[in-house]
């Protein structure tokens, strides 16, 4: 009986002694192993055997990449613009041991790194060059880090910036800037615009008075031709501006007569003595 | 009891313990309890040919599955290769070979390519105790943060 009970007894000291000690590691995790206390080995994925009640697993690492969100900040630029701005960063342990032990919490510490690095990178710019130039603030970002996280054994694959915006006072003011600029462009359009038909207007009462002028110069020759003419034909008998008066005043005469008001016309008997009497001689 | 157990236990029930406890390492991780039910197998067989007592038979039990645990871990496991490295940076980086693209003679790093992108970048910052020129090729050793450490071959 007793030799059934101690027999018992180490079998079931035995499957726990074999449970303990075989370690199954799954792909993608290592397993740190500490002998006593002291570090003593890393576990690679797969089954491994560790000494049991003196080899303990205190910490389980993951080797896949890991997502670190780096919450967004205010960032104050070379010329004194306020902008806020977030990443992402992908960062991958390449030696558990040191990312365990020579960091209290990696992921907080990487986060924090990553802000301040920001922030420094972005002061060094001014407001149009950090909104425009992505990939090399996402280059020195990486250098920066890149040596403060040597001691952790991670490795930074990459930081993207995710968003990078004018805060909204600052937003606001570059819409006014944009807004004032158009408003500008077009005040001196419509301006120009002005200018130009006012110049064409001019020109085209220019040409018109020189066209007017000639016109008259036109009528006058026409009118002294005219008159030559009639004194040629007249000769000396009469004065030919006699003639050409009394043409006129006939014509004269004749419009009145069609005119609405006037319907009673009276000419005058003797038309060259009025004609005369007109002249005063 | 014992007596009652000498009597009464028979080869098969060593047999159905067997496959109980092979059927369990399903549902239980550690791969351990596996090693326990092929040897209650085989006490299973063993006892159709010869008995002996129960507390004979546990011991011999215990001491089979240790035995098989041991003999598995020693000839097996490590005829075992690691089928990826995916997800395990060191492993991944550590003895790829690389041409130095930027020399580091003279500061404390240089540049090397590899022919195809490992961790995703084909171009990676490099250490080295000793001054590696232009062209030669190097071996990766290990890695600091985003620099490699290198030796040449």
């Amino acid at each position: 009986m007793e030799g059934l009970s101690v027999v018992v007894a180490l079998v079931v000291l035995v499957i726990i002694t074999i449970g303990m000690g075989v370690r199954i590691v799954p792909q993608g995790s290592k397993h740190i192993v500490q002998r006593l206390g002291k570090y003593h080995g890393t576990l690679n994925p797969g089954m491994n055997v560790i000494i049991p009640y003196v080899d303990q697993v205190p910490y389980k690492v993951t080797t896949k990449d890991i997502v670190l969100d780096i919450p967004s900040q205010e960032v104050i630029t070379q010329d004194n613009a306020t902008i806020i701005a977030n990443a992402v960063a992908y960062i991958n342990i390449v030696s558990p041991e040191k990312a365990v032990y020579g960091v209290e919490d990696y992921e907080v510490a990487i986060q924090n790194l990553v802000q301040t690095a920001l922030r420094s990178i972005v002061g060094e710019m001014s407001l149009d060059s950090a909104l425009s130039s992505r990939d090399l603030i996402k280059a020195k970002l990486k250098e920066a880090i890149s040596d403060d996280i040597a001691d952790w054994g991670i490795n930074l694959k990459t930081v993207e910036i995710q968003d990078i915006n004018p805060s909204v006072t600052m937003q606001k003011a570059m819409e006014e800037q944009a807004a004032a600029e158009r408003q500008r462009r077009a005040t001196v359009t419509r301006a120009e615009g002005e200018k130009q038909a006012a110049i064409l207007e001019a020109d085209g009462r220019l040409e018109a008075s020189k066209r007017d002028a000639k016109a008259q110069v036109v009528l006058a020759d026409a009118s002294r031709e005219a008159i030559e003419r009639v004194t040629q034909a007249i000769g000396d008998k009469e004065m030919p501006v006699m003639y050409l008066l009394g043409e006129r005043y006939i014509h004269a005469l004749e419009e009145l007569s069609t005119s609405d008001n006037a319907k009673n016309v009276i000419f005058p008997a003797d038309l060259p003595n009025a004609v005369k009497g007109l002249l005063s001689r | 009891m014992l007596e009652w157990l000498n009597t009464h236990i028979a080869y098969w029930h060593w047999l159905v313990l067997g496959l109980l406890l092979v059927t369990a390492e399903i549902f239980v991780s550690g791969f351990v309890l596996f090693w326990f039910g092929i040897a209650a197998l085989f006490m299973g067989a063993l006892l159709l040919l010869v008995g002996m007592p129960i507390a004979l038979q546990l011991l011999l039990w215990a001491g089979l599955s240790i035995a098989l645990v041991l003999l598995w871990l020693k000839f097996i496991k490590p005829n075992w290769k690691d089928r990826t490295t995916s997800g395990m940076a060191m492993e991944a980086l550590t003895g790829q070979v690389g041409s130095v693209i930027e020399s580091n003679i003279g500061k404390p790093r240089g540049r090397l390519r590899f022919p195809a992108p490992i961790l995703g970048e084909d171009e990676w910052q490099f250490m080295s105790t000793s001054e590696i020129a232009i062209g030669e090729r190097v071996t990766v050793v290990n890695i600091s943060g985003n620099t490699l450490v290198v030796s040449p071959r």
